[in-house]
């Protein structure tokens, strides 16, 4: 039988980049901040793991673990505010790295300014999870899933392009 | 013109974060950190309580009613505290993290929304009780203490209870703002 150790470090080293870049969606990009929080959220797991039943998938479970810890341990420790950041970055932005760079930020800025609960819900389908399954991660209905998405998405892009 | 299919390719392509070496390993050390913690925190607190109750008995306390009253509302009211603190910080453990975002929300809101209540009702009534104690004692200290010891006591216990207030005021404002934001 597999022991529960062995299995933490499969789901650990399987999920550990989703995770990682879901928080990076929560902190404005902050990457110190998501690495504190990626743990925070398999301190969870591993904390949770021998009462996971397989009702769901097991990444599905470790999304809902990682939107409900983000969204908490974000109300304690503020993300850095990008506004400033992103002005810096504007005036000495002169070569490719730093124009991908300032792509990055503007997304990140970009969703930073969503709601809590619309952030979740773009962060997830930016990841490519269906949305039957960021319904039940969130808890909200398909169809209001479905119809979110839609006003996100266009909302997204429109701040993007500003 | 960027559109949103251009977003979605753009964040699945964003530069990975590696995945730390013994990460996981590094994981199960810390959690056995924070269970270490968990029992240094419940000693001081066994600790705590045992010191006074020790102190309570060693000065004969129960022999002077005033003095006995004084002490048990000091006494009792940082108890009360203590124990409060200790079942909330259990009850927010108890929150299952595991639940749809939607559920686990409505659980942290209720759980904050308690916090407040106690905040409100039951803080100011232990603030005053442990002040009430502590003026009832000042004259036996009055009586038992050299002049320069009752007067450091006397200004340190003001200065104590300055920051106990600024340092509640600031948790209040803390989890309110808390509330605030899950209640969006």
């Amino acid at each position: 039988m597999k022991s529960l150790e062995k299995q933490f470090k499969e789901v650990y080293e399987a999920n550990y980049a989703k995770v990682n870049r879901l928080c990076l969606g929560y902190t404005n990009g902050d990457a110190m901040l998501s690495k504190d929080l990626t743990q925070d959220v398999f301190i969870k797991v591993w904390q949770h793991l021998d009462s996971f039943r397989n009702e769901s998938n097991i990444t599905t479970w470790i999304y809902r673990i990682a939107v409900n810890t983000c969204l908490l341990e974000l109300r304690k420790k503020k993300p850095v505010r990008l506004s400033n950041h992103l002005n810096h970055i504007e005036a000495s932005t002169e070569n490719q790295n730093n124009d991908k760079e300032l792509e990055f930020n503007k997304l990140y800025h970009c969703i930073g300014r969503l709601k809590p609960e619309n952030k979740s819900i773009i962060l997830l389908e930016l990841e490519g999870v269906p949305q039957k399954e960021i319904a039940e991660i969130t808890g909200l209905s398909h169809e209001t899933i479905r119809v979110r998405i839609y006003r996100i998405k266009k909302e997204l892009t429109k701040c993007v392009r500003k | 013109m960027t559109t949103f299919e251009d977003l979605k390719s753009q964040w699945k392509n964003q530069p990975q974060q590696d995945i730390p070496n013994d990460g996981s390993e590094s994981i199960l050390k810390k959690l056995s950190g924070i269970k270490r913690k968990q029992i240094i925190t419940n000693v001081i607190l066994g600790a705590t309580v045992l010191i006074l109750i020790v102190f309570f008995t060693y000065i004969k306390a129960y022999n002077n009613g005033l003095i006995s009253f004084a002490l048990s509302l000091m006494i009792g009211s940082l108890l009360i505290r203590i124990g409060i603190e200790y079942f909330s910080i259990k009850k927010l453990k108890a929150i299952d993290v595991t639940l749809s975002a939607s559920v686990f929300s409505k659980n942290m809101v209720s759980y904050y929304k308690k916090r407040i209540r106690i905040h409100y009702i039951a803080t100011p009534i232990i603030i005053l009780a442990y002040c009430i104690g502590f003026v009832l004692m000042l004259p036996s200290f009055e009586k038992h203490l050299s002049s320069g010891f009752y007067t450091y006591i006397v200004f340190s216990s003001i200065i104590i209870l300055v920051v106990m207030v600024l340092f509640i005021g600031k948790q209040i404002k803390k989890e309110l703002s808390i509330l605030k934001e899950i209640s969006n």
